[in-house]
């Protein structure tokens, strides 16, 4: 067989798994073996009584998100439970103030986009400059530091290499950045 | 409660939130019983995980603080790095390639985003000839002062490029770099993975690194900053079909196939696990409406089709209606 596998692309270029580590049965097998942990995981994140079902919805859709391979399937469905009751936050948070913005203007008469998809495209965007901004004022060490950590996902080894800087340096930079983006958010849900 | 708990549970859960980026099973465990330790940790972590997340879209580092070398000294790429010389040099390069500070973006840029909906299409003409074609679901950022340069932050776009040899046309996508060498090509980028398939022309991936020379027929995908290059074979006249509204595919899992329904359509297509790595062949035109043209796919697939929420969901069985 050739060294590459063959494979029309059309509409995106995806590629074919080619070194398969866990198949979709191996990801099974690992979750069933693991199901009472990532049940316990999912309660200590604020699932309750959904936590069963949760924990269902969060299979079929590590299941079927896994194209690649897959170098530790158990971190993997760990993360994908934690980013379900993410998603689930973040609906909720939205619902929350998409109500309460409603009441505040009577809505129509706004000069906002009807589709929640535009909405939140405009939100996303005075959020995203917020961010910005906020990063900006606390400097432009603290504001390089998160941004390579965050956006180029750079290990804290390599930041701290990179800089010159000791270990611990990076993380207090890191805290400063995290603790105004969690302010910033708690103004703008309030708001 | 004191103000130093509710500070101490706060760096807490930034550590965990950074700690978790590249987190094993045993730091999800140990994260666990952080959780159960105390009721207050839970809503501390979503705060600050919610907070992270909004950080998303966020521009790269604007520019070297300690640049390791000056754009004088810039070392000219070697167009003789030819993709045959195997991974294993590819690789050494790339590593040594990362340990230098650099980006494209010069410091004189006036960059602005153009945005498309989902399952909108735009074409944007840039004053040099060059065209870019978005598909939904896209953000690119382009630079007033430089027709030359896109920033791809998410989602799919098919470069149209007027080649000109003093002025190579330097795209960049997921932390990497692509530039021109007179050419038609598609990029994608999608969670940190970026995907590059060239239709005309050629492109050299990461020029100032591994210098993959890419020509007609090709793609390489990097599923992220840190993965090795991986290039495969394409259909050089499929790549950019999406345009048309037309997916082509040779043995693509049905996964794949739902993925790149929901982005060109607007809704949300999801493959159940039974039916998720099942292998398709053919080509998917998309020249109804959207329900139509789901369930038109499913009777490709081989699939059913069946509401979900806003979305659609694809299970085993045949759908009647084509």
């Amino acid at each position: 067989m050739d060294s590459w596998s063959e494979r029309h692309y059309g509409a995106t270029l995806r590629f074919p798994a080619m070194a398969k580590t866990m198949t979709t049965s191996g990801l099974e097998a690992v979750f069933l073996e693991n199901r009472a942990a990532l049940l316990r995981f999912l309660r200590a994140r604020g699932a309750g009584d959904h936590a069963e079902d949760l924990l269902q919805e969060m299979w079929i859709k590590a299941s079927a998100g896994a194209s690649g391979p897959i170098a530790d399937p158990l971190a993997y469905l760990y993360r994908a439970a934690n980013n379900l009751m993410l998603d689930r936050r973040r609906a909720e948070l939205r619902g929350q103030k998409r109500d309460h913005d409603w009441h505040d203007v009577s809505g129509d008469s706004l000069g906002i986009s009807e589709s929640p998809g535009g909405e939140r495209v405009l939100i996303a965007r005075e959020q995203l400059q917020a961010v910005e901004e906020a990063l900006r004022a606390l400097g432009e060490r603290t504001d390089f530091v998160f941004r390579r950590f965050r956006v180029e996902g750079q290990s804290q080894r390599d930041i701290a290499d990179e800089l010159g800087i000791s270990l611990s340096a990076v993380e207090k930079h890191l805290q400063k950045a995290y603790r105004a983006l969690i302010e910033l958010r708690r103004r703008f849900d309030a708001g | 409660m004191t103000d130093r708990d509710v500070q101490r549970i706060e760096e807490e859960a930034i550590a965990w939130v950074v700690r978790l980026r590249d987190a094993g099973a045993d730091d999800w465990e140990a994260f666990t019983g952080w959780l159960e330790a105390d009721a207050a940790h839970q809503h501390a972590y979503d705060e600050a995980a919610l907070a992270d997340l909004d950080a998303a879209d966020l521009a790269p580092a604007p520019r070297p603080v300690q640049p390791a070398w000056t754009p004088a000294e810039a070392p000219a790429y070697r167009p003789n790095r030819r993709r045959f010389l195997g991974w294993g040099g590819g690789a050494v390069a790339a590593a040594v390639a990362g340990l230098v500070a650099y980006t494209t973006i010069p410091a004189g840029a006036a960059l602005y985003a153009v945005e498309t909906g989902p399952g909108e299409h735009r074409r944007i003409d840039l004053a040099d000839g060059s065209r870019i074609d978005l598909n939904g679901g896209t953000r690119i950022q382009l630079d007033r002062n430089n027709a030359r340069f896109a920033s791809l932050e998410q989602g799919e776009a098919l470069f149209t490029v007027v080649h000109d040899e003093a002025r190579p046309f330097e795209v960049e996508a997921a932390g990497a770099q692509m530039r021109d060498l007179g050419t038609v090509f598609n990029v994608v980028a999608e969670r940190g993975a970026v995907e590059v398939g060239v239709s005309e022309g050629r492109v050299l991936f990461d020029p100032r690194g591994v210098a993959v020379d890419l020509s007609p027929g090709m793609s390489l995908r990097r599923a992220a900053a840190t993965a090795r290059p991986v290039v495969a074979r394409v259909e050089p006249d499929a790549i950019g079909g999406w345009r048309a509204g037309r997916l082509s595919y040779r043995s693509a899992s049905v996964a794949q196939v739902a993925s790149d329904l929901s982005r060109n359509l607007g809704v949300a297509v999801r493959a159940s696990p039974p039916v998720a790595r099942q292998n398709f062949t053919g080509v998917i035109m998309l020249d109804a409406d959207k329900g139509t043209a789901v369930r038109r796919a499913a009777s490709l697939l081989g699939v059913s089709a069946s509401r979900a929420g806003d979305g659609w969901l694809l299970t085993v069985g045949s759908s009647g209606t084509p």
